[in-house]
């Protein structure tokens, strides 16, 4: 296994990507409304809300796992495009069905996203999540974030986010440089690849994994 | 020593091919080119088993047993007997100070450093970087070509395959190995411990993408390449890539315009 040196999963990534901040949310309920009226403007300061947001209602251990993944599913609607998401990930597929199935798929998929990484929220202790820079290329805007683990070096994390309606949406999240819809994307062409073609084969795996 | 003169020669007929093909833009791959498939999801598959019995218990114990500061000095030790080649491979790639760099990290590390069991160098900001040929064919303008899973190494492709065996043959420990029992233990000792190092340093992620995928195996070659591209444009910024096959071809401005018809 010498060079299966995979840096980062696409586990952690969730986990950090839907992340949460150490001091920020310290600072209390002035520094989230200042957030939420500076999210418009900037697209750090959504990422940085996003994470206030998850780390006071994802690491209560006393939440029940399904309500940790129904919370986990509501940040998802809130701050990722999730349609845009969705057809990412089928690559060229999403054309062969039909829209009623690319909202089910959608609906699967973040569920599916939620059974894989919500529950990591349980297990945080020490860590910190620290907002740096935007970078404008071509339509997306880059914003920089390290995870600061107590024991190890720091994680990157890049948010790829696009203004849609006058607000940034997340669209892909890179963790040390690996992306997680290119990443999902390709395993999720693969399995309709291997069943001759037919996104049918994918949902219903998700469906048995997710239990929906 | 037949079959060592047999190696050079490969190398320095990769070497003579590299420079007649010479572009001066960094090969990115854009697609999981995987002809092979069947078959490399049968040595995925064998990899499992033996990785199942031999290298994941090990590393579990490792991981149980071995306090913090042991398992950081073998993870230097590791980095430290790979240096010769980094340096090797950064000056082929027309990087000299990064050859320097490697160097001067090797020299620190094993004397300093005590064999490289401490990383020294980092402390004096001469920070690691892995330079391996594989890397150099791809700053040449070398694609990946089609993806192989490799018998116990696993995740490769054609033009990384070929870099291993460049490596293993310009590597001065597998020489030195040939004349000197030192230099043999010191030489079976470190592919033992890179080995225990990289499945323990894994084992939280692989567990987890193992748990949560649907296709590991594609996962885990969609990994591979990402994360040699991003080894070979040393963590700069992504390239636009030019478009190769259908899948990759659709990118986030196809999806944005997708979802707003």
């Amino acid at each position: 296994m010498v060079n299966s040196k995979i840096a980062i999963s696409t586990a952690a990534m969730i986990a950090i990507a839907a992340a949460w901040s150490g001091p920020a949310s310290a600072t209390g309920l002035s520094s989230n409304v200042v957030a939420e009226v500076a999210a418009e403007t900037s697209a750090a300061n959504v990422i940085q809300s996003m994470a206030d947001q998850a780390m006071n209602e994802l690491t209560d251990q006393s939440l029940a796992d399904d309500v940790r993944r129904k919370k986990f599913v509501s940040l998802m609607d809130r701050y990722f495009a999730m349609d845009v998401v969705s057809r990412f990930v089928l690559g060229r597929y999403w054309r062969s069905i039909s829209e009623a199935e690319i909202e089910e798929f959608s609906v699967l998929l973040q569920n599916y996203l939620a059974l894989n990484y919500a529950n990591q929220f349980k297990e945080f202790n020490g860590e910190q999540f620290v907002v740096g820079d935007e970078t404008q290329k071509n339509k997306d805007t880059f914003v920089d974030s390290q995870f600061v683990r107590p024991d190890g070096p720091p994680v990157n994390i890049v948010w790829r986010m696009r203004m849609f309606d006058d607000s940034y949406k997340i669209i892909d999240v890179s963790i040390e440089g690996l992306s997680m819809g290119i990443t999902q994307r390709d395993e999720f062409t693969s399995v309709i690849q291997q069943n001759n073609d037919d996104v049918g084969a994918l949902t219903a795996a998700l469906k048995a994994k997710t239990g929906l | 020593m037949k079959f060592r003169t047999l190696l050079s020669l490969c190398a320095a007929g990769s070497l003579s091919l590299l420079t007649a093909c010479a572009s001066t833009e960094p090969a990115q791959d854009t697609s999981d080119y995987d002809p092979l498939e069947p078959v490399n999801r049968v040595v995925h598959g064998v990899n499992g088993a033996v990785d199942f019995m031999v290298l994941y218990p090990a590393a579990m114990w490792y991981r149980d047993i071995a306090p913090e500061p042991v398992k950081t000095s073998v993870a230097s030790f590791v980095r430290n007997i790979n240096e010769p080649l980094n340096s090797f491979n950064a000056l082929l790639q027309g990087d000299p100070d990064q050859a320097a760099a490697s160097f001067q990290r090797f020299i620190m590390n094993s004397t300093l450093g005590f064999l490289g069991f401490n990383d020294v160098a980092s402390d004096f900001g001469i920070p690691y970087r892995r330079e391996d040929f594989g890397q150099t064919l791809a700053h040449y303008g070398i694609g990946g070509g089609p993806y192989i899973v490799l018998p116990l190494l696993g995740p490769s492709n054609l033009r990384d395959t070929a870099g291993i065996g460049v490596d293993y043959v310009a590597n001065p420990l597998t020489w030195g190995a040939q004349n000197s029992d030192t230099a043999e233990a010191l030489y079976l000792g470190s592919v033992g411990l890179t080995a225990l190092h990289y499945r323990y340093a894994t084992i939280n992620q692989l567990n987890e993408l193992q748990k949560s995928s649907i296709d590991y195996y594609a996962a885990l070659r969609s990994l591979y390449r990402q994360q040699r591209n991003q080894m070979i444009r040393n963590g700069g910024p992504s390239p636009e890539f030019a478009v190769e096959d259908e899948s990759a071809s659709f990118d986030f401005d196809d999806a944005v315009e997708a979802a707003s018809q």
